[in-house]
């Protein structure tokens, strides 16, 4: 099958972050310093060189982007000031655009005007709504009980039809991943059992993010480990308690306990990753896309409204809670519209693709991720005769 | 003539004040329009033909720091509007020094040339000065050596200023030459010997210059005479001082791998072959004469003088030779590659002084042992000649060179030193591995390719990637690296890692730069005139450059340079007179110059 080239993509690439890859010369520097570069997937020098050749289908269906963790150690080093670490961060937002089957990640990623606009169109159309059926069903000035304004049955019924359809776009988007890094181009296949055998993978990887641990410095990874014990609690609560979330006003510490820690942990992790990115400290903050910005800044607005609203209830202010809760479910519905074609989406590729990638180092017949790859020497080019 | 002038900007940086050089073409004769594109502008060379068509342009000068980046433009609209594309000329401001001294002037007549049509090095010819036929020669390794001798075999005085207490430097510290596996000291040695013999060289060794001051063809440097503290006529090399002298220190000849006493000879072969003694180091010197002096009673000669002073001489000269060499870079501040740490990680110069068969293990290659020191009462690593041979060798090419993080140069040498350095490996140690970890190959040179190819034949593993670390695990060094060719990481053990560090400017250039009032590249190199035209030239009148001190060299590079310059200060000694400084060059008097030439064409 002939290999067909863009010459373009780099500047597309261009367009999600990455800045200097045509600068690279191939030392292999950053490849070897990688804590996660291993056979057979020995990254990001292949993927720079990949790019500069304009390999797009290759790019479609590779896995690496996926395996990085952005610890900066092959940027720091770089001879060529090339940012292999961002080229991978630029590359995992354009596999998110690949991926997305409604082609509107693509938009969003390359104007920041389509994406504000995404945003403030939703947020408006969420509101909108939430008033005028809260308006409909209740009182502007009761919270909850007979005639509240949102009454929580159904803002939970809402949420379920919210993450059906979240799983709909989400899971096509998986299944393509799936067939483009594990199916398409492939030369030997994996075996149904293997997915069975291995799927064990996916919650630890979900859970623990342990990779990111080998990044060298655990700080970052303590901070999305939080990230993600905050979001994923909260996800639980709002998905099966949230009529006794939203109780009250006498606190449930059954409940709300959790619900304080998950806060807790989440606008920890998010003052740490906005600082990070304002202060342009450590390799991720050096270079933020206009993605990146709204994806934290909208995590911010998101948990301050949640405990806000929830502060106001105890408080007593049935009508500023019910002002503050149709902000803080507007910005849900805006974040969850969102999943399918940003960001967002990385809480199931990522530990797709270390499923995917122990798959396909098993079917290749590699060393596995953790063993020591000790090559056999190479061979002399030129022995004499 | 119709004219239009057009300033681009290649890169960022440039210290020519763009917009002034604008309105100052407009006012010359013949120029319609000047105008100030900015850096890097996009050209559209149908744009540019309707501009010259309606101007009716019958020459266009591109001018700025590199203009030929965008002559083929405007050669192609000038050949769409009908004109003469040869009547594209360029202005470059960079090639003919418009970023020294005074930028702005500089570059007003470099323009002023190229209005007229006129090359700048034609009508910028600065006026003739009479000369001192005396010539001092600052740095006496190969290149020093070299041009000194050169001039004064033709009978002319010359004064060889040397940092060190011996001439040579760099290449008497090598075994072998490349590509040729010349003995380095078979060639070197016969000339620093007719150094120290010549009548009409003053050899002025652990000297330095403080201050030079006047004009192209008479300059007087004031030098500092360090006191050597040994009388270098009556010293006869017996080397008792040396036996009885407690103090050890590590030999700067044998970089730091090997020790030598306070008094001391930096190599058997020295020139001036007599002993001198460090001040720093002194038990004497530091205690104000109230401690040791062992050496003065020992010696048979009596030609030691421990309270000997600095002295201060005085040299009037016609030209100068900057002949200052290079230092190699510190590989300590890349901290993936250990150096420092593992005590079997080492400089290419370390590594020349351990092959070198006068080296500190008589030329046996032996990984560092630990070893009791009994004086100081500490364990130390040091290079037995009997200790165990490394099994394999690993040699890490462009450390520290193009690299944007420390040089972002080629030091052009590395290559081929380390592929001599694999071909001593193969040749000494029976059976030992030996990998080069490389980027590009640059054997470019005569030979050189050949070389190359000889040394892979040798069966050196030629691994094309950067190693990225060298790691210790278990008293056992690794190297880990990615060899881009076969698409896969490669970790090998080895006993040793030698690193191909790059060459820096030695030590002291930059007051050296000032005392002469010349300009520096930005990493530190000399500026030439002209790279092209006149590579060993200065913008100073009388002053040259030769060998490493200009940019990185090999020997034959150094060697050739060094003659070519000799060549320069002949030519003046024997017209008795030399050019002045370019700068003293008024932009009327260029104007009026360029103006002449085309009248008398």
């Amino acid at each position: 099958m002939a290999i067909r080239v863009n010459p373009k993509l780099i500047d597309e690439l261009q367009k999600y972050g990455a800045e200097d890859v045509s600068m690279c010369y191939h030392c292999g520097n950053c490849s070897a310093v990688c804590p996660h570069s291993q056979e057979p997937f020995v990254f990001p020098r292949r993927s720079l060189r990949s790019l500069q050749m304009g390999l797009e289908s290759k790019l479609r269906t590779s896995i690496e982007p996926w395996l990085c963790y952005y610890c900066g150690q092959c940027s720091d080093q770089c001879p060529r000031d090339a940012e292999p670490g961002e080229t991978m961060m630029s590359l995992r937002r354009w596999l998110i655009s690949q991926y997305d089957f409604t082609g509107l990640a693509k938009h969003f990623y390359r104007s920041w005007k389509a994406e504000l606009a995404a945003v403030v169109l939703v947020f408006v159309l969420a509101a909108a709504g939430l008033v005028l059926y809260g308006s409909s069903v209740g009182s502007i000035h009761v919270y909850d009980g007979p005639g509240a304004f949102l009454p929580s049955a159904a803002i939970h019924l809402f949420d379920f039809a919210l993450a059906f359809a979240l799983i709909v776009f989400l899971g096509v988007n998986a299944a393509r991943m799936w067939w483009l890094t594990m199916v398409k181009d492939q030369v030997k296949r994996a075996p149904p059992w293997l997915y069975i055998k291995r799927a064990y993978l996916l919650p630890v990887h979900f859970f623990s993010q342990m990779r990111y641990a080998k990044c060298g410095d655990t700080g970052p990874w303590l901070v999305h480990l939080s990230v993600v014990f905050g979001y994923v609690t909260m996800l639980v609560l709002i998905m099966v308690f949230l009529e006794a979330m939203q109780a009250g006003p006498e606190i449930r510490w059954s409940v709300h306990g959790f619900g304080y820690a998950a806060s807790a942990a989440l606008l920890f992790a998010t003052a740490m990753m906005l600082r990070a990115r304002a202060l342009k400290s450590g390799p991720q903050g050096h270079h933020t896309h206009t993605t990146d910005w709204m994806f934290l800044l909208l995590l911010a607005v998101l948990v301050a409204t949640g405990v806000l609203q929830h502060a106001v209830h105890r408080l007593g202010y049935q009508t500023a809670a019910n002002v503050v809760y149709v902000v803080h479910l507007s910005t849900v519905i805006t974040w969850f519209s969102r999943y399918p074609f940003t960001k967002w989406s990385h809480i199931i590729y990522r530990p797709l693709a270390m499923y995917f990638a122990e798959i396909r180092r098993e079917v290749a017949g590699a060393i596995p991720m953790h063993g020591v790859a000790t090559m056999a020497a190479a061979q002399p080019r030129e022995k004499a005769a | 003539m119709r004219i239009g002038v057009y300033i681009c900007q290649a890169e960022a940086g440039d210290p020519v004040n763009h917009e002034l050089v604008a309105s100052y073409a407009r006012n010359l004769p013949e120029v319609e329009v000047a105008r100030n594109l900015g850096i890097r502008p996009r050209l559209d060379p149908h744009e540019l033909a309707k501009e010259i068509r309606s101007y009716h342009f019958d020459r266009v000068v591109v001018a700025g720091d590199s203009p030929g980046y965008f002559k083929p433009v405007f050669t192609k609209a000038m050949a769409l509007a009908g004109g003469n594309p040869e009547e594209v000329r360029l202005a470059s401001f960079r090639e003919h020094g418009a970023v020294t001294a005074n930028p702005n002037v500089r570059a007003e007549s470099i323009l002023a040339c190229a209005t007229r049509g006129v090359p700048f090095p034609l009508a910028a010819i600065p006026d003739h000065t009479p000369v001192n036929p005396a010539t001092l020669v600052i740095g006496a390794g190969v290149a020093g050596i070299q041009a000194a001798l050169e001039i004064a075999d033709a009978g002319k005085k010359v004064y060889l200023v040397e940092r060190q207490g011996t001439i040579g430097g760099h290449m008497a510290m090598f075994d072998k030459t490349f590509p040729t596996l010349d003995c380095a000291a078979c060639i070197l040695t016969p000339k620093m010997v007719a150094v120290g013999q010549h009548e009409s060289i003053a050899l002025m060794t652990y000297c330095e210059v403080q201050d030079i001051t006047g004009s192209p063809g008479a300059y007087k440097a004031r030098i500092l005479k360090k006191a050597k503290r040994v009388d270098e006529k009556a010293c006869v090399a017996c080397h008792v001082c040396a036996e009885f002298c407690p103090v050890r220190v590590p030999s700067e000849f044998d970089n730091g791998i090997a020790e030598r006493r306070s008094i001391y000879m930096p190599f058997p072969q020295a020139v001036p072959n007599a002993y001198l003694v460090d001040e720093k180091s002194c038990t004497y010197v530091l205690s104000d004469g109230k401690k040791c002096g062992a050496c003065v009673k020992k010696c048979p000669k009596d030609c030691i003088d421990l309270d000997q002073k600095d002295e201060v001489v005085e040299l009037e000269v016609g030209q100068i030779v900057i002949a200052t060499g290079y230092d190699v870079l510190d590989p300590g501040r890349i901290e993936r590659y250990g150096y420092g740490k593992y005590p079997n990680v080492l400089t290419s110069l370390e590594f020349e002084r351990l092959t070198n068969a006068a080296g500190p293990t008589g030329g046996r290659i032996v990984t560092k042992v630990k070893k009791f020191n009994k004086r100081k009462k500490v364990e130390e690593w040091v290079f037995d000649p009997e200790g165990p041979q490394p099994k394999s060798v690993a040699i890490i090419h462009c450390v520290g060179s193009r690299d944007r993080n420390y040089n972002a140069y080629c030091s052009r040498v590395c290559c081929m030193y380390s592929l001599k350095f694999a071909h001593l490996v193969k040749e000494k140690l029976h059976g030992a591995e030996c990998y080069e970890f490389y980027i590009d190959l640059r054997a470019f040179g005569k030979g050189y390719e050949e070389f190359a190819e000889r040394i892979k034949a040798e069966g050196t593993y030629v691994v094309r990637g950067r190693s990225a670390t060298v790691v210790e695990s278990g008293g056992q060094l690794f190297i880990k690296g990615e060899d881009i060719l076969s698409d896969s990481l490669v970790e090998f053990p080895v006993d040793m890692v030698i690193l191909a560090v790059g060459l820096v400017p030695s030590e002291g250039v930059r007051d050296l730069a000032r005392m002469l009032g010349l300009s520096l590249e930005s990493d530190g190199w000399f500026r030439e005139l002209n790279y092209n035209g006149s590579p060993t030239d200065t913008e100073r009148g009388g002053v040259f450059v030769a060998g490493a001190c200009q940019a990185p060299k090999d020997i034959p590079d150094t060697v050739a340079q060094a003659s070519a310059v000799a060549a320069g200060v002949l030519k003046s000694i024997s017209r008795g007179t030399g050019l002045g400084s370019l700068a003293s060059l008024s932009l009327s008097e260029i104007e009026s110059r360029a103006k002449n030439l085309v009248a008398s064409v």
